[in-house]
């Protein structure tokens, strides 16, 4: 057995993590989104063409894909919070860390409220302000119905819930109150820390507001994911959706959290609070939510091959066409059967250097998985919109993917760093410490 | 009294709580004891380490179970439904490109083969279904049910001494210590 940890190891003011060590990594990743940001964002706004409309997508590709992190990490908050767990309560801190980035990502995400970025990606805001303007004394469902364009009635039926209005009061919705979610219940955490009169009412306050917390959670997700991504194609619908892109959100956290660990403690962080058993059970849960994940996308894959209903196969059939087969091919592979294969035996969850290339693996995993939600929407879309003609794949459109992920993950790892150093690494006043320190599994 | 020649099973100590006992199996450990167990009425976490148990070799079972379910349902489906009796539902193809609809299968069978070796396999590994233990001749030995704890050295240990053992397990805190003899036949 190892040393028994006691409250004499637990530093009384906690760890913070010294910020001068990471200044430069915080100068070239905030450089790189503020200026790369700052031109994107003014290229997506006043742009024009078919490089703007692929750059829009690549945009999308790039955001979501830090969004589905920071889902994970406000779902892993919450989630811990609710089942009052004590395993983790020495890596607790790094999930709110990771979840807090979530509402600074709306700076990225303003370019989506233009129209000169919305008629590339939905492309159901055009028609209906096309149909709606056509017959102004109709009410939306109706002029849809009678435009002359007959893809519209698809769209007629779902005005309830597809109409501009309600998108942006959605949009700025999610923002605000998942945010507002993620932002109090990391507070309740860290007004823990430097109370005068130690306490458990931050940790109870914390509890009891994860509860709303994780149906915000849910909605919002769910929700976000709908109108961005699942409406990139207005016609195609899936009750899945939502449950497969959080089974990648859970994933991909788990990974940057599992990475974030063994990168603390490699420059000496949390040494006496995580030990092999936290990346054993981090582990575990990445096994976990890697069976999940294929379960899920299989079963809505499988709903929708096995019913072959014209208005569900579209989105299979375009990411089974020409090269997309691959990538849908690869990502059971390589998504699924690698990662579950590899995950099995115990020994390798707790092995860190193995871990550190393997989590880097699932992200890379996963920002493919994002790119098959979303990219090859791109060639329809941006070859209507500009050509009048739908193409499978833009060429050289991969230039804009790279540098959108590069612009946008600079700006994530920027905000996590930020997170990082703005309180204590792991909640030192939480009466659980000593459990999680100690713990076995 | 019956004057039958009994075969010894080993010793056995009894301690009041599950700390001791923890502290007493990772001295019985150190002692280089092989052949002898702890008993408790609850699950008490790290008494594994204590103990200086390895890890079992059932997962490596039941990896080969799950495989053998795996291939099983492919050649099933394979053979039933492209090979014997090909059925064409929704304009599908009756060939390997037919794999989605296996996938259920594949993975029913998988979960059922891996639960079957995990049962079967611990079973044989525990030496179950057995009629009776050695240990139930001890009368004191019910308890563990309600509220003591015990460790027994088995006699077939290549440790095992009738003088040293029971030393050893006077030392460590045992009371109540009983030579346990077969009384099965």
């Amino acid at each position: 057995m190892a040393h028994q940890v006691t409250s004499k190891d637990i530093p009384v003011n906690g760890e913070h993590l010294d910020g001068s060590k990471l200044a430069r990594v915080q100068t070239i990743t905030g450089g790189i989104a503020a200026i790369g940001g700052l031109v994107s964002i003014l290229f997506l706004i006043f742009g024009n063409g078919t490089v703007h409309g692929s750059y829009a997508f690549s945009w999308l590709f790039a955001l979501f894909f830090v969004l589905t992190m920071t889902f994970g990490g406000c779902f892993w908050t919450f989630l811990h919070n609710l089942s009052n767990s004590g395993w983790g309560t020495s890596v607790r801190r790094m999930m709110e860390n990771l979840g807090f980035v979530f509402p600074f990502l709306f700076v990225f995400a303003i370019p989506f409220l233009f129209p000169g970025v919305q008629k590339y990606l939905w492309e159901w805001m055009s028609s209906y302000d096309t149909a709606v303007k056509a017959r102004p004394n109709l009410g939306s469902s109706e002029a849809l119905l009678r435009s002359d364009n007959a893809h519209d009635h698809l769209l007629a039926a779902k005005t309830f819930y597809l109409n501009p209005t309600f998108w942006y009061f959605r949009f700025i919705g999610f923002f605000l109150l998942l945010g507002f979610f993620i932002w109090l219940v990391r507070k309740f955490s860290i007004a823990q820390d430097t109370e005068k009169k130690p306490s458990t009412d931050n940790l109870f306050a914390a509890r009891k507001h994860s509860s709303w917390a994780m149906i915000v959670f849910g909605v919002s997700m769910t929700f976000l994911a709908l109108d961005w991504v699942m409406a990139l194609d207005y016609s195609w619908f899936s009750t899945m959706f939502g449950v497969y892109v959080f089974a990648g959100s859970a994933l991909s956290s788990m990974a940057v959290l599992i990475l974030t660990g063994i990168f603390l403690q490699k420059y000496g962080y949390l040494k006496n609070v995580v030990t092999r058993e936290h990346y054993h059970i981090m582990g575990k849960l990445c096994f976990a939510f890697t069976v999940f994940w294929a379960y899920v996308s299989f079963s809505q894959f499988f709903l929708i091959w096995y019913a072959n209903i014209t208005e569900e196969t579209r989105y299979f059939l375009l990411r089974n066409t020409e090269n997309w087969n691959l990538v849908s091919l690869s990502l059971v592979f390589m998504h699924f059967a690698v990662p579950f294969l590899a995950l099995l035996r115990s020994d390798v969850k707790k092995n860190q250097k193995f871990m550190i290339g393997f989590c880097c693996y699932i992200l890379f995993m996963h920002a493919v998985d994002v790119y098959h939600m979303i990219i090859p929407e791109r060639g329809p879309s941006v070859g209507l919109v500009v050509d009048h003609k739908a193409q499978l794949w833009i060429g050289a459109s991969w230039i804009g993917d790279i540098l959108a992920f590069i612009i946008v993950g600079s700006g994530f790892i920027f905000l996590y760093l930020r997170n990082l150093t703005s309180a204590a690494l792991y909640p030192h006043r939480d009466p659980r410490i000593l459990e999680s320190a100690n713990l076995h599994n | 009294m019956s004057t039958k020649v009994r075969r010894v099973y080993g010793y056995l100590a009894e301690f009041s709580n599950a700390s001791q006992l923890y502290k007493a199996a990772e001295k019985v450990r150190d002692a280089g004891f092989k052949k002898w167990d702890c008993y408790s009425p609850y699950p008490i976490h790290g008494l594994d380490d204590a103990m200086g148990l390895k890890r079992s070799i059932l997962p490596y079972f039941v990896f080969f179970g799950g495989l053998t379910g795996f291939f099983t349902a492919i050649a099933l489906a394979y053979t039933t439904q492209v090979g014997l009796y090909p059925t064409i539902v929704q304009g599908k193809p009756a060939n390997i490109f037919t794999i989605p609809a296996f996938f259920p299968v594949m993975f029913e069978l998988t979960i059922l083969f891996s639960g079957f070796t995990v049962l079967f396999g611990l079973l044989a590994l525990m030496g179950l279904p057995r009629w009776n233990h050695p240990i139930f001749a001890s009368k004191q030995f019910a308890r563990v049910t309600d509220d003591k704890f015990f460790i027994a050295i088995e006699a077939r240990d290549a440790k095992f001494s009738a003088e040293g053992t029971k030393s050893l397990l006077d030392e460590i805190g045992g009371a109540n210590i009983e030579l346990v003899e077969d009384d099965s036949e």
